[in-house]
């Protein structure tokens, strides 16, 4: 079973492992609304990235849900963050708002030149995104934007373990075999 | 059974429960007399003794009116006669919350004192749960559950810091038994044991790891620790989110898999032996092939076995021993603590009432994350600090990490003259080691004289006799040292004659060490200056990594003999300036 899966000039890739220790150009954070870094996630940017990105983010106070924004990312191994705040805990209409993040993320990489980009399994875990949706929302909104006019070459889905590696797998084989018949 | 005014954090709240709810939960929610049996069984209606809102029965009723409201025939058809209410808004969510975190440590005891059996912990544990999964929950619960769920372990520890400490303790254990002395084993394949621990051990208390290991060592068992999925501790029991409580378990359960472990032996901690042992296969849903058991299990076997040898008058102090919740009550795990306790101890003092009677630490249930309720733990704790008091002991002993922080804060607050301590250092204190060992002097010695030369050392601490202590050496082997007594001082000195180390104290006038760290960090000249804590106070350990800044460099707790200063500062120096660095320096 491939977890490689190529759409027009890019490709989408499943990974294992701790998406801040990554080597890639840029990756994406579930940020809080007010961009504190707080737990989780955050405290591997604030630890391994130092507190200079923590300070960037101060000059764009807090977003509301969907909202995006970029900082460097410190002494980490990647070059960007995008800091991305996804929907959580159950809240209205989640599958949209969720969409809709994912979306733009993508549209401020592009917007930024950014080539490489990796995703974390969105909104699962601590915000309780079931992995189901999570996979099948995260993966449809990423080839169906990859389909479309995009500088993007690489997306990389980082999970942390095989309780979220299988769900994803599961959801990437069946896009996969849906672009191959396509195709 | 809907209502147009309720909120849709109250609504997911409601709906949520119908899936939560089973056999168990249903009975102890159906079964209650209120016949108030459980009421002074709790230590929290003891220190509130006037405050009805603390007994048992009515926190539960709490929840036990909007289920009779929503899920029993009863509070459906006959509300007003069962008292069935339902959930309206955030603001009585909120209420809620305060009621199943802050009043309740889930520690069981009211169950055990109530004659139908109602157990409260479990359906106060699913509340919790309910609530999480909205976003209602205290910070700290919210900042340890995303660290669970993320890092893998419930203090934020990143794996290269894990890896790191494991390194250091190895390099400890074979500077004073011999550079062959074993060490740690990091993720061996086949071993008979694999060990894992509280991510409290590696972050405030990693002598309880090198004491372990000795004990292995010294049993020469065949045993490793996982680089991954080490945490035994599993915030989803406090929580009560069965999905975090199912993804820290199955991490654990597949690394052993994966390193062909037979047993898997979990180190002291009360909630990590009940959530890996006994709950976590349901909440995986995940059949293991290995064996599971508490080291405290081990270390009694190796003891019977003949495997280790203890001397019992090396260990002279008078202790007692305090019961951990989920250990005595929820596993039955308290009389193998005590048979080993009577075998490593000369004067052990046994604490009434005790066993699965004993009172809750009050740090339990994840209390000790929840600092809103923190003034009404420590009045809690009243009853606790009196079992203490009586049993004349200067050292408490429990197997149980989260007891020892709970101890540990209530000792403070109450003015207790006791300390505590675990099994796993009492036995490593009673150790007969038979083996030659390697002359400590030898390392010394390897820290050849002027080897430090070159360095400027600024050592802080308010104690003059450390400052000299500490100078001597340092200035022995090379350095040249910069001293510093208070906080101001020191950071005077630092921006002053910028050192290559600073060695910080914790405890000092004026600006404390936590202060001083906290503005060199944020100080662009001196941000990275490497900075070793020397402390004589380790459970201040926490202060320092809880700064939003990077972590120091290294951290030593007093006393501090000559070959460990050493060793230590040489660690800290030696990576962070090159050679030709050390020599634009000079």
């Amino acid at each position: 079973m491939s977890d490689e899966l190529r759409v027009k000039n890019a490709v989408i890739r499943l990974a294992k492992g701790d998406i801040t220790d990554m080597e890639i150009e840029s990756f994406v954070y579930y940020a809080q609304h007010d961009l504190a870094l707080g737990s989780g996630f955050g405290t591997a940017i604030a630890m391994r990235g130092g507190p200079s990105i923590q300070e960037e983010l101060k000059q764009y106070g807090t977003l509301e849900t969907t909202g995006v924004v970029i900082s460097s990312a410190g002494s980490m191994k990647a070059e960007h963050i995008i800091h991305a705040v996804g929907p959580r805990f159950q809240e209205h209409d989640l599958e949209s708002k969720l969409r809709t993040t994912i979306i733009n993320c993508l549209t401020l990489a592009d917007e930024k030149g950014i080539k490489s980009i990796a995703f974390p399994a969105m909104g699962v875990g601590f915000y309780g995104v079931p992995l189901g949706v999570s996979a099948e929302i995260t993966l449809g909104t990423i080839l169906e934007y990859l389909s479309g006019q995009t500088g993007i070459d690489e997306v990389v889905i980082s999970l942390l373990d095989n309780r979220e590696y299988q769900p994803y797998q599961k959801q990437f084989s069946a896009m996969s075999q849906g672009v191959e018949e396509r195709t | 059974m809907g209502n147009k005014s309720r909120s849709y954090k109250a609504e997911k709240v409601i709906q949520g429960m119908g899936r939560k709810l089973n056999r168990q939960m249903v009975g102890s929610l159906l079964a209650c007399v209120h016949c108030g049996n459980c009421t002074d069984s709790c230590h929290y209606v003891l220190a509130n003794p006037g405050d009805p809102t603390y007994a048992p029965a009515y926190k539960a009723d709490q929840v036990r009116r909007f289920f009779k409201r929503h899920y029993d025939w009863t509070g459906r058809v006959l509300p007003w006669w069962v008292k069935a209410k339902s959930l309206y808004t955030d603001e009585e969510l909120e209420e809620l919350k305060d009621t199943v975190f802050g009043k309740c440590t889930n520690c069981r005891r009211c169950t055990l004192n109530c004659p139908m059996g109602v157990d409260y912990a479990t359906f106060n544990r699913m509340t919790r749960g309910l609530l999480v999964s909205v976003g209602i929950m205290p910070e700290g619960v919210a900042v340890v559950s995303k660290d669970q769920w993320e890092i893998g372990n419930q203090m934020g520890v990143l794996k290269e810091d894990y890896l790191e400490t494991l390194e250091w303790l190895t390099e400890e254990l074979q500077a004073e038994h011999g550079a062959d002395y074993p060490g740690i084993p990091i993720d061996k394949m086949d071993t008979d044991v694999v060990y894992s621990i509280n991510p409290r051990e590696v972050k405030y208390d990693p002598r309880t790891i090198s004491d372990a290991a000795l004990i292995f060592n010294e049993a020469g068992e065949n045993w490793t620790m996982p680089s991954e999925g080490w945490d035994m501790t599993n915030f989803g029991l406090f929580s009560g989110d069965d999905d975090l409580g199912g993804a820290v378990a199955r991490r654990l359960y597949e690394k052993v898999a994966e390193l062909r472990g037979k047993t898997l032996v979990i180190s002291e901690c009360g909630h990590g032996y009940r959530s890996t042992r006994c709950e976590g296969q349901n909440w995986a849903k995940w059949d293991i092939n290995f064996e599971m058991e508490s080291s405290v299990i081990t270390m009694l076997r190796y003891i019977k076995e003949g495997r280790i040898k203890v001397d019992k008058s090396k260990n002279t102090e008078p202790v007692t021993f305090h019961d951990s919740c989920n250990n005595a009550r929820s596993c039955g795990l308290f009389d193998e603590p005590r048979e080993l306790l009577n075998l490593v101890c000369s004067d052990f003092r046994e604490m009434y009432p005790n066993r699965s009677e004993n009172y809750c630490c009050t740090g339990g249930g994840g209390a000790m994350s929840m600092s809103e309720y923190t003034p009404q733990r420590l009045k809690s704790a009243k009853i606790k600090a009196d079992q203490l008091r009586a049993t004349g002991a200067t050292a408490v002993v429990t197997s149980c990490h989260n007891c020892v922080d709970g101890l540990t804060d209530l000792i403070k607050h109450y003015k207790l003259n006791m300390k505590v301590t675990q099994l796993v250092n009492l036995v490593a204190n009673a150790l007969v080691i038979e083996k030659e060992v390697a002359v400590p002097a030898e390392v010394v010695t390897a820290a050849a004289e002027g080897e430090l030369a070159g360095y400027r050392i600024l050592v802080a601490d308010d104690e003059p006799d450390f400052v000299t202590y500490a100078a001597t050496v340092l200035e022995d082997h090379g350095a040249v040292v910069l001293r510093a007594y208070d906080g101001d001082e020191t950071l005077e000195i630092a921006r002053r004659e910028k050192p290559h180390l600073l060695t910080l104290d914790i405890k000092m006038p004026g600006k404390s060490g936590i202060e001083v760290f906290e503005s060199i960090r944020n100080d662009p000249e001196l941000k990275t200056m490497p900075i070793c804590i020397i402390t004589g106070k380790p459970e201040l350990r926490k202060l320092i990594y809880e700064r939003a800044v990077l972590p120091p460099e290294g951290y030593v707790d007093k006393p501090i003999d000559e070959e460990r200063l050493l060793r230590n500062i040489k660690k800290i120096l030696k990576p962070v300036h090159k050679d030709e660095e050390i020599e634009s320096r000079k």
